[in-house]
């Protein structure tokens, strides 16, 4: 029964820690120059 | 490859318009099926249509809304024959479906973004072929319209070394349960003349989609474009293909879906960078698109199909991305109420 609840602590404690790495952060910066533009006609000339 | 009908060509008359009863046939009536049925019946080129859905009687209220045009509805099963079969069902089974339509002798138009689908529909690019008819694979937002601006903006390079395509928003509740799925497989991905497969879920990468919806994380996922852009950029280096998501998505990606899926799941957007060498300079393009995902399906699934009946689209199994000109397909596009959009200002490195 000890067993069983270590195991179940352990995978639960694992879980967690797997969950906030998964999570955490953002993936880049954002651009600091540029814009978009919208494709007319004479784009396509 | 021809990119679509020279004016004059293709026989569309009036009198061959109301002499030969031109009938497609839309299999699937979820948002986008019902979005083609509107335009193929708003084009005056067609003259019956069947709709296959999986419960005939929900659709009678959208029938009555199809006017001078003859409608059949009809439930699963044997498909009937058709000039044009549009495929607009859940991804699954589209490869079957197909080979069935053309045993038929009928053009097919695809709009699953699943793997497998768009593989086995590749594969039928010789019974297509000998049968002399059109396997259009992947005529939606993503891939579809995504494969028309890799197309479009990879044209300007002397060499390309790397695609990257991003996208983000989903069209009807099948669309997003495939996304669904999509999020926890192996991305399938183009490395240095091979295939190779990374994870799911991994790769974050933070993407600036046109304005207004701006920056999201983007992470692999099991999505068709990189299969089908191979074709187009043979040369390349690097062919990827990321979606977004939340931390919700996320982590909720390897459970069953929590919740029943919104009707439609637009707006949504898809970001193309394309970086390559023009005129001896490295040079990075980076084009983009926003919309409602279901309505780009619609449009370029009933822009195929209609150009499939005017005879003049080449034949065997295809991507819009395999096109040698995809401008007619922008510029309709276009007039359709569809644009594109390029980011300027961040080019030369």
């Amino acid at each position: 029964m000890k067993t069983l609840r270590r195991a179940i602590l352990a995978m639960g404690v694992g879980t967690l820690v797997a969950a906030i790495l998964r999570l955490r952060g953002s993936g880049g910066v954002p651009p600091r120059q540029g814009k978009w533009r919208q494709l007319t006609g004479p784009d396509f000339r | 490859m021809v990119s679509r009908p020279a004016k004059g060509s293709g026989d569309n008359s009036p009198d061959r318009i109301f002499a030969e009863v031109p009938t497609v046939a839309v299999i699937g009536c979820g948002v986008v099926g019902r979005r083609v049925a509107r335009q193929l019946t708003a084009s005056g080129l067609v003259d019956r249509l069947i709709l296959g859905a999986r419960r005939p009687q929900r659709l009678h209220g959208f029938v009555r809304q199809l006017i001078d045009i003859d409608v059949d509805v009809i439930a699963p099963g044997p498909l009937p024959a058709a000039e044009i079969t549009v495929l607009t069902q859940p991804s699954g089974g589209h490869a079957e479906l197909a080979e069935e339509a053309l045993g038929n002798g009928s053009h097919v138009v695809s709009i699953s973004d699943a793997v497998g689908d768009v593989q086995g529909l590749l594969d039928l690019d010789a019974v297509a072929t000998k049968a002399e008819r059109a396997v259009i694979v992947g005529a939606a937002f993503s891939p579809g319209m995504s494969c028309l601006l890799a197309r479009h903006c990879g044209q300007r390079f002397d060499h390309v070394e790397e695609v990257h395509v991003a996208r983000m928003g989903t069209g009807g509740p099948a669309c997003q349960r495939q996304l669904h799925r999509a999020r926890t497989k192996d991305a399938v991905e183009w490395r240095n003349g091979d295939w190779v497969k990374r994870s799911g879920g991994t790769g974050r990468e933070l993407v600036w989609f046109p304005d207004p919806l701006g920056a999201r994380d983007c992470y692999r996922a099991r999505l068709p474009e990189p299969l089908l852009l191979a074709a187009s950029f043979p040369e390349t280096d690097r062919i990827t293909a990321k979606v977004s998501a939340t931390r919700r998505d996320r982590f909720t990606a390897w459970l069953p879906m929590l919740r029943r899926p919104h009707n439609d799941g637009g707006p949504g957007a898809i970001r193309v960078e394309i970086r390559g060498v023009l005129n001896g300079d490295q040079i990075t393009d980076v084009i983009g698109a926003i919309d409602y995902p279901s309505a780009v399906a619609g449009a370029l699934a009933s822009i195929s199909a209609e150009w499939l009946l005017q005879e003049a689209l080449p034949h065997g199994a295809w991507s819009l991305g395999m096109l040698d000109d995809p401008v007619p397909w922008l510029q309709e596009l276009e007039m359709r109420g569809i644009t594109a959009a390029v980011y300027e200002g961040i080019s030369a490195t």
